[in-house]
């Protein structure tokens, strides 16, 4: 996966750690709208940039991909690990696929608990 | 110094940097000021500027200027923290900082409670008044502001 993408940025979660040991060199971020940005920078650069976070995270994304990456046609991978235990992560789990419909957001790969 | 005053000032040096204004009248100004196609007129995302320039720095050879207000430089410390670990020498950050969120009615931010500069490298903040403007609406769509913007850096591919 590595060798696809020129940028990846992201927060890490539990369930991402062994991609993200493979991965090694990435942007670790403060929060996911951040990397976020920093992948919309690389795609206006011409580069091919991933995301990673885990579902919690997409609530500090939703700005982000409403207000600047549908209007403005910024398209980025988005790699989204889906957790639904314990209860805190349970609302969340639940409505993340429906959120990015939502959203109307079309590039991304959800991994599931 | 207004804002606008401000932002002439900063063009007054720029030949071929590409530019990245954040949200509300600090777009709105730059737009007026000059507009070019190097420049990206960041008009929602409130707080992601810093971030979108750190991306394009970091990714080309680019020399990339941000311009912030203080109210979108406190939205975005951690990323203050991002640009001082990722430290490249090809980006420099204006804040420009009235103290307030003028696009809004002038309510207040906490920006005399944070010194940006001693943050992150080539991060300079300039003092401004806290007129709100009264530059016109930037004309482009979203998609007409990034397609002109991706041709324009890409041209050269550096």
């Amino acid at each position: 996966m590595k060798a696809k993408y020129d940028l990846i940025a992201g927060v890490p979660c539990s369930k991402l750690k062994d991609f993200i040991a493979d991965i090694k060199d990435y942007i670790p971020c403060t929060r996911e709208d951040e990397a976020a940005a920093l992948a919309a920078g690389a795609y206006l650069a011409g580069k091919e940039p991933l995301v990673f976070l885990q579902n919690s995270g997409l609530g500090n994304m939703v700005d982000i991909i409403t207000s600047l990456y549908k209007p403005y046609g910024i398209e980025v991978d988005l790699l989204i690990s889906v957790r639904h235990k314990p209860e805190h992560h349970a609302l969340m789990g639940s409505i993340t696929r429906k959120l990015m419909e939502l959203m109307e957001y079309e590039k991304y790969e959800l991994i599931e608990q | 110094m207004k804002r606008i005053d401000a932002i002439k000032k900063i063009m007054e040096n720029v030949t071929d940097e590409v530019i990245i204004a954040s949200t509300g009248m600090i777009s709105r100004e730059l737009h007026h000021v000059k507009d070019r196609p190097r420049n990206f007129y960041m008009m929602g995302s409130m707080g992601n500027a810093l971030g979108i320039g750190l991306g394009i720095a970091i990714s080309s050879e680019h020399k990339v200027i941000v311009i912030s207000g203080d109210g979108a430089a406190l939205m975005s410390l951690g990323t203050m923290v991002l640009h001082k670990k990722l430290d490249p020498g090809n980006l420099k950050h204006y804040i420009l900082d009235n103290g307030c969120h003028s696009t809004t009615g002038g309510q207040p931010t906490c920006s005399d409670m944070v010194d940006f500069a001693s943050l992150a490298p080539n991060t300079e903040v300039i003092i401004v008044s806290k007129e709100k403007g009264d530059s016109p609406r930037i004309p482009f769509s979203p998609k007409e502001i990034t397609e002109r913007f991706r041709n324009a850096i890409s041209a050269d591919n550096t």
